[in-house]
């Protein structure tokens, strides 16, 4: 499982000349390895850059997901509100339509709100891709995990649907709504054909979109290059993943096992 | 009993004021206005010639894009591609997963780096991973190397991402390496909820391991079996990144998904009423995957 990036590790680590040698050289020999792409690319990319407007998304995305799906899950789970199975079945169906599949409609919108190389031209439209998904999990934890009686008793207590949800729903959601944030956080990392369509200057740029057009600029053969800009991508997910690991498994699996 | 519900439902009418349209409208109007609308408009837009810009104008077409689309020789190879990977990578990532998650279910604590070498194909980026891949099996790559000279069980090298089969090979091992650590961590889980005293039973009855897994083990977990057979099946039909950085399609359109295939007609043919109703078939194709999935899991009952 891992020999591929291990293998991704060492040839950031090579002479870019050498990346190409046959046979390969698995297992190099520790004086040719050197630092000197992670130079260059700190020099010549702006991946500082890169990585904040990635960040930015992320967390902008897992925000708004955050409130707008949380808000739909309570509303679905427990309001009284005319037609809402109905109402939730289309939003559940949304999820069958390839994110990638309305990406005229949304560009046409897009630039309507001039939204066209914005990051926010991203963080709205991932906000949109994420919600159904996240709404469902969320809407099925709230179902199975918060008893009904607790927004009865806030209810006696003259409190409103606000109350609930600031008291009850978000504080007892919260495991689900940090596995949900997981996701929606790594998905701008992931993502590249919205991205690369909406994102045209070079200093707005998120990571996956900057990585794949240093490689097309890059003739498509400096791998060297290429491999350390993609490992220095890898390190904020790692991180990430070793700060949050307890939740990373419940996030990775969340609204499995109900099917 | 009948009261006690009559009573909470004439609470909750009760509470039905513009505080619950507060609560639900936000998020109502935001996916109205960034998916629906979108929806809707595509389904209009395959019925046109759709153009963008200024004073441009879109005659309407009628039925005549899904004609071009069901006649595009290289647009019957995307959706047969797509359908290729779905069948191929969708099984096997599952049944590898559900194989290491068996094999470590009962260790208590995995150390830190078998479970960051499982997590990290995972959590990396499409984008990275499929670059990786690439690099590995370029011609003078690591692959054909270990075929070649290391086991020499293929005499040349093979071009892997230069003809059609091939290529689809990679993208195929690619998906299944990446996916089989998300499809171990859910099959774990789901494994841990299945109640010991089972196995217990079946120990006294003298069960088989084998008989085990099948009138146990299975059963249980039918509906995690259910949720990753279906989240994997909309993910294969959503495979843009990794085939249009490891061959954009390319040679000659051979390798092309239905989403690369889309994107291209969009940002370089500039046909948009064709993609329009490439993706109206691609959403019908994946809706029918869905409920023939359900269908099968439902109507066949493991146990």
């Amino acid at each position: 499982m891992v020999i591929p990036m291990y293998y991704m590790i060492v040839s950031a680590l090579k002479d870019n000349a050498t990346t190409f040698i046959y046979p390969p050289d698995f297992f190099p020999s520790l004086k040719i390895l050197d630092f000197r792409n992670f130079q260059y690319i700190i020099e010549n990319v702006l991946f500082l850059r890169y990585l904040l407007n990635t960040l930015f998304v992320a967390f902008m995305t897992v925000l708004l997901s955050g409130i707008i799906s949380s808000l739909l899950a309570y509303s679905f789970a427990r309001l009284n509100i005319p037609g809402k199975k109905i109402i939730f079945g289309i939003i559940i169906s949304i999820m069958l339509v390839p994110g990638l599949a309305l990406i005229v409609p949304q560009f046409e919108l897009a630039s309507w709100f001039k939204l066209t190389n914005k990051l926010w031209g991203v963080i709205l439209f991932y906000t949109a891709w994420v919600i159904p998904f996240s709404t469902f999990l969320l809407k099925g934890y709230i179902e199975d995990n918060i008893s009904s009686e607790l927004d009865e008793s806030i209810f006696m207590d003259g409190g409103s649907v606000f109350t609930v949800y600031r008291h009850i729903i978000i504080p007892m959601a919260s495991p689900s709504i940090a596995a949900v944030s997981i996701l929606n956080f790594l998905f701008p990392f992931e993502e590249l054909g919205w991205s690369q369509a909406i994102l045209k200057s070079d200093e707005i740029r998120t990571l996956p979109v900057a990585i794949s057009m240093f490689f097309k600029a890059h003739s498509q053969t400096d791998w060297g290059y290429v491999f350390a800009m993609t490992t220095m991508a890898m390190i904020p997910v790692i991180i990430f993943y070793l700060l949050l690991q307890k939740y990373f498994v419940t996030g990775l699996s969340s609204g499995s096992i109900k099917g | 009993m009948d009261q006690v519900i009559k009573l909470k439902k004439k609470r909750k009418l009760n509470r039905a004021d513009w505080r619950t349209w507060l609560i639900f409208l936000p998020g109502i109007l935001f996916v109205l206005l960034f998916t629906i609308y979108p929806i809707l408009k595509m389904f209009v837009m395959s019925f046109f010639d759709w153009n963008i810009g200024f004073q441009a104008t879109s005659p309407f077409m009628g039925l005549q894009n899904y004609v071009d689309v069901l006649t595009d020789p290289i647009a019957i190879r995307a959706i047969i591609n797509t359908f290729v990977y779905a069948i191929v990578t969708v099984p096997l990532q599952m049944i590898i997963g559900l194989a290491v998650a068996l094999l470590i279910n009962g260790i208590k604590r995995l150390n830190l780096f078998f479970r960051l070498g499982y997590y990290l194909p995972v959590i990396t980026s499409w984008v990275v991973v499929a670059l990786l891949f690439r690099y590995i099996f370029a011609n003078s790559g690591l692959m054909n190397y270990f075929l070649v000279d290391v086991l020499g069980v293929v005499e040349e090298p093979v071009n892997w991402l230069g003809s059609r089969w091939s290529a689809l090979a990679s993208a195929m091992l690619l998906g299944v390496w990446k996916g089989i650590g998300w499809n171990m961590i859910i099959f774990l889980a789901a494994l841990q909820a299945v109640p010991k005293n089972l196995y217990e039973a079946a120990d006294i009855d003298g069960a088989s391991r084998r008989q085990k897994f099948f009138y146990i083990t299975l059963p249980s977990i039918k509906g995690t079996v259910t949720f990753a057979l279906v989240m994997l099946s909309i993910g294969a039909f959503n495979t843009y990144t990794p085939i249009a950085i490891l061959t954009g399609g390319n040679p000659m359109h051979q390798t092309e998904v239905v989403l690369t295939w889309m994107y291209f007609q969009t940002f370089e043919a500039l046909n948009m009423g064709y993609s329009a109703a490439l993706s109206m078939i691609v959403t019908g194709l994946i809706m029918l995957v869905t409920v023939f999935l359900f269908g099968v899991t439902r109507g066949k009952k493991v146990a």
